[in-house]
């Protein structure tokens, strides 16, 4: 009896141990991570980061044409990859639950889901920049938005399969029809959780740089147009992390601590709406 | 054909009733498992009728065929014909959002939008008629008040059909669907998520709107069928085994299944 209790505290102990140890270990990263970000980051950031241009190589500068060039391409890769992730998602969710083309649909997207982002890069390489002849603002969009659309889709998919059958009886059972059902009731009911999708899209896409860098590639200078190359915040963080010169190594680091700040904010705010929902 | 059910049901109907609903030869298939048999049934105008039996008997069933709800999934099927006012609603032509506008139908779990307790009454509403907004107001009210739930709204029109209570918000439900103007109001198990003093209200609702209403309410609980109906019909395995007048059906079934159910033998 008394063997079997010591047996079973010391199994426990040692599960335990094991367990906050592998929490402690990954936070460790995390935090080493944001640590060295902010230490490095808080240095270089001043007035100057959000109004001045990216300099040349021995002279101070900002980032605001980075900064400005990624702000565009999010906000137009969300104006293209939400609407009609939503409307994939709602296709998935609502009209296609007991249909073939649903269930592929909805394979599909999960392998565009976890494509490697740099495939998609060269995808709109070729479709986009090879095409027009150079790199763009527009490429750069266009291919944020492949990445964000397949998340919207299955997030909005998720959102909508959550609102309980009833609901839908209820509203069809008014004599409502089903665009109205679903604009008036169903996306309502689920907004918060779609909003979220989006959100958590915007965080992924926030960071991307790999298909940036065939797409919108990088410029020095200010371009507000999105027909030329468009300088961006994470090829930026890419070549100045990579250069010798220390005032280009500042600004990566100041750069890199920017989105980071940026991706937390945008993750609190998911959680907060996450939160208001469930109240 | 008329069968020995429905001579029966017809025998017992005091011949002043009028009848609404005229349910002839219906079979109901989940897929390939038939849930209800060759289902023959008048329901009156003006009266509540209940449908009791033990679960699985296919009594919501036959609730959903009355407004085709069950159409929203494609494997199930219902064949036969129910009559409403003399037309046969199961007819594909007969359009769906005039036959749901005239039945009406609230459901076991109380079903609020998440939308304000204004805009809940209102949504079906504008898309049937053009209100101003004076007018919308009236009929809002009009409904909420049918409905015994204006005293405890009417200063909180703005917020959320969600912050109401469960009763609340059955009987939210209620009104959004007199808000209409039905004929007929199905009720699918009303009370069953409700706690006893909000069901005591609903029924209590329920005979006030006997007398501007059809009524068919769907109750697994035997004293409400007695408290609230004039008339009810007892199903078993998918079968309509007995049809009469809700006194005679408590206190002197002709079945003997009838009787074994209701002294609870089963179910």
């Amino acid at each position: 009896m008394g063997l079997i209790l010591i047996k079973r505290r010391a199994i426990d102990a040692l599960a335990f141990l094991f367990a906050s140890g592998a929490t402690l270990f990954g936070l460790f990263w995390l935090f080493w991570i944001l640590w060295t970000t902010l230490a490095n980051g808080l240095g270089a950031i001043n007035a100057g980061l959000f109004t001045q241009m990216t300099p040349p190589p021995g002279s101070s500068g900002g980032l605001l044409n980075a900064f400005y060039g990624s702000g565009v391409m999010i906000l137009l890769a969300v104006l293209i990859g939400a609407p009609i992730g939503v409307a994939a998602g709602t296709y998935l969710a609502e009209h296609g639950r007991h249909s073939r083309l649903a269930r592929v649909v909805s394979f599909l997207n999960d392998v565009l889901l976890s494509a490697p982002s740099i495939v998609i890069g060269l995808f709109v390489y070729e479709l986009v920049v090879r095409t027009s002849g150079h790199f763009s603002g527009y490429a750069g969009a266009l291919a944020l938005a492949m990445i964000l659309l397949p998340i919207v889709v299955r997030t909005s998919d998720e959102a909508l399969r959550l609102v309980p059958d009833q609901m839908r009886e209820a509203a069809f059972a008014l004599g409502i029809p089903r665009w109205r059902v679903t604009a008036q009731i169903l996306y309502k009911a689920a907004l918060t959780a779609i909003l979220t999708g989006v959100l958590l899209g915007v965080a992924r896409i926030a960071g991307e740089t790999a298909p940036l860098l065939f797409t919108a590639l990088n410029n020095q200078f200010w371009s507000g147009s999105l027909s030329g190359p468009l300088a961006n915040v994470p090829v930026v963080i890419f070549q100045y992390a990579m250069s010798p010169y220390d005032e280009w190594h500042a600004l990566a680091w100041a750069g890199a601590l920017v989105m980071t700040l940026f991706v937390l904010g945008l993750n609190l705010a998911v959680r907060l709406l996450a939160r208001r929902t469930s109240k | 054909m008329i069968t020995l059910m429905e001579s029966q049901a017809i025998a017992l109907d005091s011949p002043s009733e009028a009848t609404k609903i005229e349910v002839r030869d219906l079979d109901f298939f989940y897929g390939k498992s038939q849930a209800l048999k060759d289902v023959s049934l008048n329901v009156p105008a003006h009266a509540v009728t209940a449908i009791i039996g033990p679960s699985g008997c296919g009594k919501s069933t036959l609730l959903r065929t009355l407004n085709r709800i069950y159409e929203i999934y494609p494997d199930q099927r219902a064949d036969g014909e129910i009559l409403i006012d003399g037309q046969d609603i199961l007819d594909r032509r007969y359009p769906l959002s005039d036959l749901r506008r005239r039945v009406g139908m609230v459901f076991q779990k109380p079903t609020p939008f998440a939308t304000s307790i204004r805009n809940n009454v209102a949504f079906a509403l504008s898309y049937y008629e053009r209100l101003s907004k004076a007018e919308m107001n009236d009929r809002v009210e009009g409904a909420l008040r049918q409905a015994a739930l204006w005293d405890e709204v009417k200063d909180k029109l703005g917020q959320s059909a969600l912050s109401l209570s469960g009763g609340q918000q059955q009987r939210l439900c209620i009104a959004r669907t007199l808000a209409v103007k039905p004929d007929v109001i199905l009720l699918d198990e009303p009370t069953s998520a409700l706690d006893p003093i909000s069901t005591a209200r609903i029924e209590e609702l329920i005979h006030e709107l006997r007398d501007q209403f059809t009524i068919v309410i769907v109750t697994h609980n035997m004293q409400q069928a007695a408290r609230v109906s004039q008339r009810t019909a007892f199903f078993h395995l998918g079968e309509l085994i007995e049809v009469g007048a809700t006194a005679q059906i408590f206190t002197n079934p002709r079945v003997q299944r009838t009787q074994d159910y209701i002294t609870g033998r089963y179910g």
